[in-house]
């Protein structure tokens, strides 16, 4: 049986092959959907530990990225043997960058630690418009609206989303979390949102706080 | 002499001495609006103007008149024509008519070698026709393709050129010639391998990003040399990647190579500035290892820190948050000002620039009267 | 610079035996100056 310790160690080491060669092998034993679901856990415990070395500057961005594409591999391959296994959801979130910016590293990066998170992820791509958040929202009524930029435009974007959002009547019914290089607590202010970050783990914790 | 003329003169020598290591006259002054920001600020359509150059020279009059600046405020610019036509996907037009560069793959991981081998032949045969649509399909058409794409540059390069020549004569800005180049690890993520490739490869393949690094530092360095390196002007070298990286990352794999090459630049005599983007506090003292005189543009830091470790060697620039212009009030404004020269002139080696470009302008905000108000204050109050 | 995309003179002046006895100091600042711009073109399509 898999030694599910190391298997979440291995994860917060970024230990490609030690990973992928405990996955290879469980999923070799034609596991139940169940024992799949408890990998799945060991692994979004391996990025907790990824986010708090991030936390405690001894991992950076780069880290983060190259975490993210671990865990879509590793889910990659646990796939055929997670198929019917309802998986709970702590949460849902639309995230996109924002109108006039086509910078979505950041988005990425904090899309892939939601999802590793439990939260359903809608992504709307780069260069969102308003209407576009307000659609989206509309249909799948998420509780938190991510929206991220990189350029010093997007705070005007921004703005505009959350004017949009408002005059659809969603406000109340959503958190407005922003991200990206130029937001800090005076642009979220006048944005109107709810919370700003400059950083995927904070941002995905604020998140956890208003889902729990 | 006209009075533009010399204005040109004393803003050179302004130049002259703080490349140089001597306290110029003044503190000069760089606007750090661009061109898109200009043709905003004129009332004009973005996509349009910048396919039909021919509209920019009243943009640009009406900008160097409203706005401050010792330099001529063109910026570096990436100008639609010759993308379109190569058929770009690392740099579009984006729904608001800004010039952007989405994180694209131009080299596949297992193309490593082939890049060391020779990196100038992989770029031409093998990263460029996956980037840019139009260096593919019969020979014929990819020449001229590509034909087309160097006329049209050199056009558009010699419309704007012929603008600055006219604002300077009426304006007398500093005249200064400029280089653009990139430090290797930066030229290896940000075309080539992507932010999201470079991360794997640095825990992957650590000897082949390294090798491709020193493979492509000769390229790096020619296209950084200036026409001549006596000419008033610097090689502009914006920073990327570092600060995503590990402290022991950056010291086996950015480091040497682009340390190597500021060195060399400098070594031919030219002044380099570099674009310190995002934070660099933790590199601050690998950064005290380059060149007497490179001029470092800061987009975040402690300035007391930055003055206090690297003021006495080389020159400081940057560090005014663009976003308080943004959202803070006009005297909020003019008082960070004053923060900054209070801490960064005495003493010389500082150079007025924001923190970030400003590229988009909200006409409802306050950016226009508040960046008037601290080019101004700077104008008036920048003593060292 | 280890390439078959980039001359300089001297490669050049050895593959065009036809430029023996022509004004060199006309002609080399010309051919390195176009082999120079296209460089220049290609480097700041990655950039």
């Amino acid at each position: 049986m898999i030694d599910l310790q190391a298997l979440t160690q291995a994860v917060g080491d970024l230990d490609e092959k030690t990973i992928i060669t405990m996955i290879e092998d469980f999923v070799a034993t034609n596991p139940s959907g169940e024992e799949a679901q408890k990998i799945v856990f060991a692994c979004q415990q391996g990025m907790g530990i990824v986010g708090e070395l991030f936390e405690k500057n001894e991992y950076y961005v780069g880290d983060l990225i190259f975490a993210g594409e671990l865990l879509s591999k590793t889910i990659d391959l646990l796939k055929p043997v997670l198929n019917d296994v309802a998986t709970e959801k702590v949460g849902s979130i639309v995230i996109g960058t924002v109108q006039g910016d086509l910078h979505d590293i950041g988005k990425n990066i904090f899309g892939s630690m939601a999802e590793a998170a439990g939260f359903d992820v809608y992504e709307l791509g780069v260069d969102v418009s308003p209407s576009a958040f307000v659609e989206k929202v509309k249909e799948v009524k998420p509780q938190i609206v991510g929206m991220s930029g990189v350029l010093t435009l997007a705070i005007d974007s921004m703005k505009e989303t959350v004017k949009a959002i408002t005059e659809a009547g969603l406000r109340d019914s959503v958190k407005i979390i922003i991200g990206g290089n130029p937001v800090n607590e005076d642009a979220c202010k006048q944005i109107g949102a709810d919370a700003f970050t400059t950083n995927a783990a904070e941002g995905l914790k604020t998140c956890q706080g208003w889902v729990s | 002499m006209t009075d533009a003329i010399a204005r040109t003169n004393e803003r050179n020598q302004l130049f002259k001495d703080l490349f140089s290591g001597n306290t110029p006259k003044r503190v000069p002054i760089s606007n750090p609006a661009t061109q898109d920001f200009a043709i905003q600020y004129a009332g004009l359509d973005l996509a349009e103007c910048q396919w039909d150059l021919t509209k920019l020279e009243p943009v640009y009059d009406k900008f160097c008149q409203d706005f401050y600046t010792d330099t001529y405020p063109g910026g570096s610019i990436r100008i639609p024509s010759h993308y379109q036509i190569l058929g770009s996907t690392p740099i579009v037009m984006s729904s608001s008519g800004f010039m952007q560069h989405p994180d694209v793959v131009g080299m596949l991981a297992e193309e490593y070698d082939e890049f060391i081998a020779s990196p100038y032949d992989c770029i031409v045969e093998t990263i460029l026709p996956r980037l840019y649509t139009e260096f593919n399909g019969p020979p014929g058409k990819v020449a001229m393709a590509l034909a087309k794409a160097m006329k049209a540059q050199a056009d558009d390069l010699a419309s704007l050129g012929a603008i600055r020549a006219k604002m300077n004569a009426k304006y007398g800005f500093a005249t200064m010639v400029g280089a653009l180049t990139e430090a290797p690890f930066d030229f290896m993520s940000d075309f080539l391998r992507s932010f999201k490739g470079i991360s794997g490869d640095v825990r992957r393949y650590p000897d082949k990003v390294a090798a491709a690094c020193e493979a492509v530092l000769p390229l790096m360095i020619k296209k950084g040399t200036l026409p001549n390196p006596s000419m008033l002007g610097y090689t502009f070298v914006p920073l990327h990647m570092a600060p995503y990286l590990r402290e022991k990352d950056f010291a086996a794999l950015y480091w040497p190579t682009f340390k190597k090459m500021v060195e060399t630049l400098a070594g031919m005599g030219q002044s380099v500035q570099l674009f310190v983007e995002q934070d660099w506090m933790r590199y601050i003292d690998y950064l005290y290892e380059l060149p007497e005189n490179t001029i470092m543009r800061f987009e975040y830091g402690d300035p007391k820190l930055i003055k206090e470790k690297l003021g006495k060697k080389h020159i400081i620039s940057g560090l005014y948050p663009v976003t308080l212009l943004q959202t803070g009030t006009k005297q909020q404004c003019v008082d960070k000002a004053k923060e900054l020269l209070d801490i960064l002139a005495p003493g010389g080696r500082y150079w007025w620039q924001a923190d970030k470009s400003i590229i988009h302008l909200d006409i409802n905000g306050p950016v226009v009267e508040n960046l008037r108000a601290v080019l101004d204050y700077v104008h008036e109050n920048g003593t060292y | 610079m280890d390439t078959k995309y980039y001359t300089t003179w001297e490669e050049y002046l050895a593959e065009h035996p036809e430029l023996e006895g022509k004004p060199e100091q006309a002609i080399a600042p010309k051919i390195v100056k176009y082999e120079d711009a296209m460089f220049t073109f290609i480097m700041d399509l990655l950039l």
